[in-house]
């Protein structure tokens, strides 16, 4: 968190403006007001003085990298952490401590990311669940009615009529995010928060949702918009407020901005220093990519990786950036195309296979795949490689101690000793003993997904050095991930999916941030389709 | 409103969609229609070769024998379907049997000390509710998973039983208990109507209120109970209050089965735990729901019963029970997973 403090300082004197929370001045027609909203989790500020003013009957975007505040901004909205600092005005009235149930009575609804349907219900059942119809006059259910109101609410706001006794958990992705949204609907909003809502839905799906925002909006409901597809915003929005390290650094109609102004201002910059970049000189190919398809999770994806080289993979969730590294090691199926390793065919596609390959994935959830937090530091960094510590079977413990202790002072992983348990370390650490345990065994291909995620500055440039390291001694390597100067910073080309293609490739030495994310965010998609 | 918004292309993917939809109903179809054809078959196998088993007499008999275990299970399928169905970290409550053989040894021993029906009826009950009420503290505010909670509970509860009773049988008669244990003119046991009586009840509650739809709603999936607004822990310390009572109720009944209190109400807990999971079959949605726990707990009834017609050993019932679980477990087990 520090860095990136220092980092805002130090930003040119251009961005000043943008930088200084600009103070709305106060309007009545502002339906949502935040005021230099401050939320501490722990030690780490996840809104930093944000203010957000929000005007009535808006499509009002809200963007920002992944921890740029977004989502704990809308949860304070929502009633579900409490504000530390800072000012909360709806509807031009000051709220105190706001609940989930107060949010409610002054209107504000929210269609979460994850679809909060009951799976067991029917659609009648979903949609009334806490305000049930009853027969008149009795104490039960009317369930006709429920099945009549939900088909008129379906057919009156979307044109579509699902399966009377269809249950939600039957309906497709789409289907549950249109029954949700009714949900709120039948409320009679004044404000509906989306967060995400087109992650999981194809172009025609998004456009039917486009289509009912703007008749939402025309009927007086205010929208806030959230969204990393920069050219949804750009297409549907009113306003967009960009947020960054926790504060708000531009608020403005989205007619005096685009999808690349925002994407600048989106991603900080002056931090070029913290990477030890290396030049390597590039040997044969190691790993050839030709056509590979997995059915709705990307297509047609080809590259090839040489000897020396690191390459990066960027995307958006659900780009399909994910899931082609977890296919490239056998996790995930692919439908077609092949997979060349060292110029062998690759055709059993399965982590054994892969391991034997050579190829090591760091996975990115590292505490549920990465560690064994009952066993000491020493074990855990040699477990990957025990072969390589033993003779006839028995392990060498000499050189496991030492190898161990090499990578613990290398990658300064604050521990008691080698023999300290990997469960008292913190997070952080945690996450270098996995790091650790794949570098210790020497690999041709290293496929690295999001390697820094949680990893203070420090740690950061040593992974980044290690990196280097390996791509010295011949190794190939694949880095997944979203920090976009950290993969420009480290890398020699970078791939961008964009829903599941390939979009773009990038020398990182010729491109830049705001390139790389305008591309991976859809903003450039935009001006190629339509232009 | 208008509806001006004609959307064609929602039909695409719907068509995509609804491949995928009818395979998985008409597997889900299929173990329901299967469980009940099963029972139909078993029904009729056993009227074809014990031609007394289908008479009115031997339905009612095991209708009454059914009304004790039949009520616990109901007692139990509240807290499933409240608390969700997985067995582990979802709702259950071991502490049923324990709470019946307690119940029943309160209103013997209420009637013992010369006190009337009345009094001794409301002691079952409320010593039913207070067992429900220590559940529901368990669970709901001190936030332990139910079955380590009513597991403790269910140890602290036949402790009490074995103090109240010394470990013996109390003997209880009273006309309200001897009127429960008759049979009616046509020869089907009161116990019988006490058990459709109170399935109905309870049915009524549970599948028919808003207060119903709640209970699955918390039990299934929390989240969205929450969003839309419910009282998640009311809902399910009342679930568990409801169980606890449940417990009462069949501690009347049994003390006035057996005329009196006996020792051994634990081996009760597993067959009434089997009946409730194994009622989720009988439902459109494979989730517990109060009639398919009710046929569940007559299969099991009859299975009891046609063995035991056939001079069958009953030990067999226990394995055949076992199967059904197994199948029907997994079987749920696998249909619902696809669904997420």
């Amino acid at each position: 968190m520090r860095h990136r403090r220092v980092t805002l300082v130090s930003t040119g004197v251009s961005d000043m403006t943008a930088i200084l929370p600009p103070q709305p001045a106060k309007r009545p027609d502002d339906i949502i007001r935040f005021d230099r909203v401050v939320k501490r989790f722990g030690g780490a500020q996840a809104l930093a003085g944000a203010s957000l003013a929000i005007k009535h009957g808006t499509i009002h975007g809200l963007v920002g990298q992944n921890g740029a505040g977004k989502s704990t901004l809308i949860k304070i909205l929502a009633g579900l952490h409490q504000r530390d600092e800072g000012t909360i005005e709806i509807e031009g009235q000051r709220i105190g401590h706001l609940t989930p149930h107060l949010a409610e009575t002054h209107g504000i609804h929210f269609i979460h990311q994850d679809r909060l349907l009951v799976p067991t219900f029917t659609v009648g059942e979903a949609l009334f669940l806490g305000r049930e119809p009853r027969l008149p006059g009795t104490p039960f259910l009317d369930r006709r009615k429920m099945q009549r109101q939900a088909n008129e609410t379906l057919a009156d706001y979307f044109g579509i009529k699902l399966p009377t006794h269809a249950l939600i958990g039957e309906l497709s992705t789409a289907e549950k995010q249109i029954v949700q949204i009714t949900r709120a609907l039948l409320d009679h909003p004044k404000v509906l928060v989306f967060d995400e809502p087109t992650a999981a839905l194809v172009r025609r799906e998004a456009d039917i949702l486009f289509r009912l925002i703007r008749r939402l909006r025309d009927e007086g409901v205010t929208i806030i918009y959230i969204s990393h597809y920069l050219n949804e915003i750009e297409e549907l929005c009113d306003h967009v407020t960009v947020l960054r390290n926790g504060i708000d650094v531009a608020s403005t109609p989205i007619a005096e901005t685009s999808a690349n102004d925002i994407a600048r201002l989106m991603v900080e910059r002056d931090i070029a220093d913290m990477f030890p970049k290396r030049r390597v000189e590039f040997g044969e190919d190691l790993l050839k990519v030709k056509g590979l398809t997995a059915a709705n999770r990307f297509s047609d994806v080809s590259f090839t990786v040489r000897r020396g080289e690191v390459l990066g993979i960027t995307g958006l969730l659900g780009s399909g950036a994910k899931d082609l590294l977890r296919t490239l090691f056998g996790l995930e199926r692919a439908q077609s195309g092949h997979i060349e390793v060292a110029g062998a065919a690759d055709r059993a596609c399965t982590p054994q296979a892969a391991v034997v390959r050579q190829i090591a994935l760091v996975p990115e959830d590292r505490r549920g795949h990465g560690v064994a937090l009952d066993l000491s530091v020493a074990e855990n960094i040699t477990l990957a490689s025990l072969d390589r510590y033993t003779n006839l079977g028995v392990l060498n413990g000499k050189r496991e101690r030492r190898d161990s202790d090499d990578l613990i002072k290398r990658l300064q992983i604050k521990t008691a000793g080698r023999d300290a348990l990997v469960r008292t370390l913190s997070g952080g650490n945690q996450q270098k003993v996995a790091i650790a345990k794949w570098l210790s065994r020497h690999s041709e291909i290293y496929l690295l997904d999001e390697p820094t995620v949680g990893v203070d500055i420090g740690s950061k440039v040593e992974i980044y050095t290690l990196i280097g390291e390996l791509a010295e001694r011949g190794a190939g390597i694949i880095v997944l991930s979203s920090d976009l100067p950290e993969l420009i910073g480290i890398t020699d080309r970078i791939l961008v999916l964009f829903r599941g293609r390939v979009t773009r490739e990038f020398i990182s030495s010729e491109t830049t941030t705001d390139e790389v994310l305008a591309e991976s965010t859809g903003a450039s998609e935009r001006l190629r389709h339509v232009g | 409103m208008s509806a001006d918004i004609h959307i064609g292309d929602l039909a695409d993917f719907k068509a995509e969609h609804s491949k995928e939809r009818s395979a998985r109903n008409l597997a889900a179809a299929s173990l329901r229609f299967g469980s009940l054809i099963a029972f139909a078959v078993i029904l009729t196998v056993f009227s074809l070769t014990a031609p007394y088993f289908l008479s009115i007499g031997n339905i009612g008999n095991v209708l009454g024998q059914s009304a004790i275990s039949g009520v616990l299970a109901i007692g139990l399928t509240i807290v499933l379907v409240a608390g969700g169905a997985n067995v582990v970290t979802g709702g259950i409550d071991l502490s049923l049997a324990a709470n019946m053989g307690l119940s029943a040894a309160v209103y013997a021993t209420v009637t013992q000390l010369g006190y009337g029906d009345p009094a001794a009826v409301a002691a079952s009950l409320l010593t039913g509710l207070a067992i429900g009420a220590v559940n529901a503290a368990a669970v709901v505010f001190a936030g332990i998973v139910p079955l380590l909670a009513t597991l403790a509970v269910m140890n602290v509860v036949a402790g009490l039983e074995l103090v109240l009773t010394q470990n013996t049988v109390v003997p209880a008669s009273t006309d309200f208990l001897t009127t429960l244990s008759a049979s009616d003119a046509f020869g089907i046991p009161v116990l019988a109507y006490v058990l459709l009586g109170f399935t109905a009840v309870v049915t009524a509650i549970v599948q028919y209120t808003p207060l119903g739809l709640r209970l699955y709603a918390i039990g299934e999936f929390p989240d969205a109970a929450r969003a839309a607004g419910l009282p998640l822990k009311r809902l399910l310390a009342g679930a568990f209050l409801a169980s606890g009572l449940c417990g009462g109720i069949a501690g009347i009944l049994s003390v006035s089965y057996l005329s009196g209190s006996t020792t051994g109400s634990s081996e009760m807990l597993l067959p009434v735990v089997v009946t409730a999971l194994l009622g989720a079959v009988f439902s459109r949605r494979l989730v517990p729901t109060i009639t398919g726990t009710l046929l569940s707990a007559l299969l099991v009834g009859f299975l009891v019963n046609g063995f035991q017609l056939l001079n069958l050993s009953s030990t067999l019932v226990s394995g055949v029970q076992g199967i059904l679980i197994l199948i029907v477990v997994s079987a749920t087990t696998l249909l619902r997973k696809r669904e997420i």
